[in-house]
């Protein structure tokens, strides 16, 4: 609800900014978030197999989200992949894979790919396909006229069908290309955000003696967060902005540009630059420039940089991560366990999937993929730089462990603590994930095998 | 060639670091030769490396004794087209 109030207000700024008429035409259009082609859809990984692209976030929000604002649509529907589709329909309000929503008046399709700060096609006009260097689909502005010509009978026909035979235009916008440049640029996103947000000050509790540094303009605690004393709220580099009933415990030190989502709590940490955290994240040691996705905890010491981590992570005390290799060079990431991807930064942590759990003083290497659902247990030295979704990871190899059936569980207990439901719709995506990642997992797992049998 | 129970034993001295005369059929993996539960784990897996099988987990983790293991791996194999010495 709060997400659509926000939107809302987003409009009638825009609206006020540029002129009534349009912008509410513009408002009831109808904007269709598609997710990308699993070949792109790949480059997000462990995050995207079980979430559509454009809940990936930066800075204060999600890709989504901040299309939605940039857009100024009031009318939003989307299409997943199928596999998640029933998952997705029961988390959001909204229609989410049903081609009713291709039916009717003029629509504006999006990848959700697409930096929105550089969004600037007209969603009013004549029929267009905006395609990007490889011919594939950015967007497409649809006339209600023209959307009688299209076949209804799926997402893929329609967009298809629309490249075929709508005008195609080639589109300079500019598009995230990997996980890991949400990372990078989330810094620069957060003060961007805090920006456009207009909220400065503090209107929940900053307890005493606490130090405000840099400022005070450049940080906004909300309603109901409450900061702790001998807290310090460092702006001297970037904004801070402390979401609704966030908890800053005694001793944590906050380094702007920093966002801190709604009920997180930060346990005497050092929450140095550029961190997205939450919402409902509780947060430890020491974190640097990195997403944090919500209902995820690092509650205890330990380093975590330059990394992107989904929801219902639980790193266990001493989990650290280098986001920096000896000899200052470039990263390389494997997103499928096989092809090495230049990053072309020297600062790239970790990408870890939702529902992973790391043991006491696990060491995950510089660029590291942990799968989704992974389990691993430290082995006293850096892991790996590739650990498959739905791995365990004990003695130093993948095995296949407990199996499936008793990560569910244990995602079953992780929810339930935090009030939240496992559901079948859920399982059932996550069978599919399951399925789709067994091939590099099962290959793992045989090397795993030779390696014990070997010692 | 080696009976699977002669196989299931050799393997399980190696993992748990047992002689493997003294392992008996009626043993409990882990009351009586003292697997853990990550012993468990790799038991499991040695047992797929030893056979050339795939095994459920929670069905092989549930397997408590030698014997037991026995009849299951040999189950397994059979299903899987793998030959044995019985």
């Amino acid at each position: 609800m709060c997400v659509w109030l926000d939107i809302f207000v987003e409009w009638i700024k825009k609206a006020l900014r540029a002129g009534f008429r349009t912008e509410v035409k513009d408002f009831f259009m109808r904007l269709i978030l598609v997710d990308s082609p699993d070949e792109v859809r790949g480059n997000f990984y462990p995050f995207a197999l079980s979430h559509p692209l454009w809940e990936l976030r930066c800075g204060f929000s999600s890709l989504g989200e901040k299309l939605v604002a940039r857009v100024g649509a009031g009318n939003v529907a989307c299409f997943v992949p199928e596999y998640m589709a029933a998952a997705y329909r029961a988390k959001v309000e909204g229609l989410v894979n049903e081609t009713s929503v291709l039916e009717g008046d003029d629509l504006f399709i999006v990848d959700p790919r697409i930096k929105a700060d550089g969004f600037n096609v007209s969603t009013a006009g004549p029929s267009e396909v905006g395609l990007d260097e490889q011919g594939d689909l950015l967007y497409a502005r649809v006339t209600k006229t023209d959307l009688a010509e299209l076949p209804k009978d799926g997402i893929g026909q329609f967009m298809a069908s629309a490249k075929a035979k709508l005008p195609n235009v080639k589109s300079a916008l500019p598009t995230w290309q990997y996980i890991w440049d949400l990372v990078l640029a989330n810094a620069d996103q957060i003060t961007a955000d805090f920006a456009t947000a207009g909220r400065s000050g503090v209107e929940g509790i900053v307890e005493e003696p606490s130090a405000i540094r840099g400022n005070k303009k450049d940080i906004y605690i909300a309603p109901g967060a409450k900061v702790h004393p001998m807290a310090v709220l460092d702006a001297e580099h970037g904004p801070i902005y402390i979401d609704e009933g966030v908890e800053v415990h005694p001793f944590s030190r906050i380094e702007g540009p920093c966002y801190i989502g709604k009920d997180s709590i930060l346990l005497g940490a050092k929450c140095r630059e550029g961190n997205s955290i939450g919402p409902a994240c509780r947060i430890g040691g020491e974190v640097e420039e990195s997403i944090i996705h919500g209902y995820s905890n690092k509650y205890h010491d330990g380093f975590l940089g330059h990394a992107y981590v989904g929801e219902w992570v639980n790193l266990g005390a001493l989990t650290t991560n280098s986001d920096l290799k000896n000899d200052y060079s470039c990263v390389s990431v494997m997103l499928d366990g096989r092809r090495s991807i230049n990053t072309g930064s020297t600062k790239v942590g970790s990408l870890i999937g939702d529902h992973v759990k790391t043991s006491i003083g696990t060491l995950l290497n510089t660029g590291s993929y942990v799968g989704a659902m992974a389990i691993i247990m430290a082995m006293g030295k850096p892991l790996p730089k590739f650990i498959p979704s739905f791995a365990w990871f004990l003695e130093g190899v993948v095995t296949k462990g407990f199996g499936k059936r008793q990560l569910y569980e244990t995602a079953k207990v992780a929810m339930g603590r935090r009030g939240c439901r496992w559901t079948e719709a859920e399982q059932d995506m996550w069978d599919a994930v399951f399925e789709m990642t067994a091939p590099m997992r099962n290959k793992a797992v045989k090397k795993g095998r030779r390696a014990m049998l070997n010692r | 060639m080696a009976t699977v129970e002669e196989r299931i034993k050799a393997v399980t001295a190696r993992v748990l670091k047992l002689d493997p005369d003294e392992i008996k059929p009626e043993h409990s993996f882990t009351v009586d030769l003292g697997a853990e539960s990550v012993q468990s784990v790799e038991l499991v897996a040695m047992f797929e490396e030893e056979f050339g099988i795939e095994m459920d987990e929670d069905a092989a983790l549930s397997v408590e004794t030698v014997g037991n293991a026995v009849e299951f791996i040999a189950d397994v194999c059979k299903q899987q087209g793998v030959e044995v010495e019985q």
